[in-house]
């Protein structure tokens, strides 16, 4: 029997650090979560716009903000199921990737679109946002309570949202720091911006933490992707001089 | 005594069959990016793969750009793992002849 050392390194950690690398490439979440951001914003703006319009008794400006409120609703479940953003997210990802090559873990992370139950909890955890945005409108709750109010709801769908994506192990740094946060604030920590900065309050660590998670996730998917090169090409390059050069006696 | 499968034998197609098996699917950049081969090497490979019914190739277009996936088949996965419990066989065998297992 030929008995010829492929110098291969321990296969189960050929297969790990595919599987590490192929998970922790979150680039694409980014995008998915810059246009999550965006309409967020643009709730958050409309209703500040509202409290100030309630606040002065402008009945024409309340009316219309509370109109975009609801605009701002549709165009978020737009964007979640529209080709348009599956387009555009894998466009995003050919762009970042596309020199390493296409790689998926897993059936679930590789189709194009939300199945419909994560959409309705994405809007859900929205519908939720708003009524945060029309009591604090109405001076129900205070602005500096918004974010534990809204850890709340967004902790558990980020969990969900992590898991079903199989985003990897450093995206449960994004609720963890987002839920520590809201505890820290209820605690009296001094980690808010006073007014007139009361928005960032909630705009920073809703964006901060998620990009914190997506850039080291990413950063760590740099790190996978050299221990794989440098496993599986362990003995390999040998090999295949010693093969080029037999190859080339044969040939003389 | 078994012998190991000639196929996966070899250092390149044993790499490239482990890569898939730890993934759902990959393309013909990832693997010339990770394993460094050449696109002449890589592309034999994985005929000789493809051919032994170990790797199923399923060609696609990405709008106008053409795109080729591989997928470890489960034959290929059986063959894997059948490889690797001879060669752990093989290694436990002392100098003797006598199996250390």
């Amino acid at each position: 029997m030929q008995k010829k050392d492929n110098h291969i390194a321990d296969p189960q950690e050929i297969i790990q650090w595919t599987r590490r690398y192929a998970r922790s490439r979150t680039i694409y979440f980014l995008v998915q979560w810059c246009l999550i951001v965006f309409v967020i914003c643009i709730i958050g703006l409309v209703a500040s716009l509202t409290q100030q319009a309630y606040v002065a008794g402008n009945k024409a400006l309340f009316y219309t903000s509370v109109v975009f409120l609801v605009i701002a609703f549709f165009f978020f479940m737009w964007i979640s199921v529209s080709q348009w953003t599956a387009e555009l997210v894998w466009q995003v990802t050919q762009w970042f990737y596309g020199k390493e090559g296409f790689v998926s873990p897993d059936e679930k992370k590789r189709s194009k679109t939300l199945p419909r139950w994560v959409i309705a909890l994405i809007g859900l955890m929205l519908v939720y946002h708003i009524l945060a945005a029309l009591l604090i409108s109405f001076r129900y709750l205070s602005l500096q309570y918004l974010q534990p109010f809204s850890a709340v709801a967004l902790v558990p769908v980020l969990c969900i949202l992590i898991y079903y994506q199989d985003l990897g192990f450093w995206a449960w740094l994004w609720p963890i720091l987002y839920g520590l946060h809201a505890i820290l604030l209820l605690y009296g920590f001094p980690i808010s911006f006073p007014a007139p900065w009361h928005l960032l309050n909630i705009m920073i660590p809703i964006f901060g933490y998620g990009f914190i998670a997506i850039l080291v996730g990413h950063i760590y998917s740099r790190y996978a992707l050299w221990r794989l090169k440098s496993i599986t090409r362990q003995g390999l390059e040998e090999y295949l001089d010693k093969e080029q050069c037999e190859g080339q006696k044969d040939t003389r | 005594m078994s012998e190991l499968d000639r196929i996966i034998h070899e250092p390149a197609r044993l790499r490239i069959l482990t890569i898939l098996a730890g993934v759902e699917a990959t393309d013909f950049n990832f693997l010339l990016n990770t394993l460094g081969l050449t696109k002449g090497n890589l592309s034999s490979h994985i005929d000789r793969l493809e051919k032994a019914g170990y790797v199923k190739v399923e060609k696609s277009f990405n709008g106008r750009v053409p795109h080729t996936e591989f997928q470890i088949t489960p034959q290929g996965r059986e063959a894997l793992e059948n490889y690797w419990k001879e060669l752990d066989r093989i290694r436990n065998i002392n100098p003797q002849g006598e199996d250390n297992t």
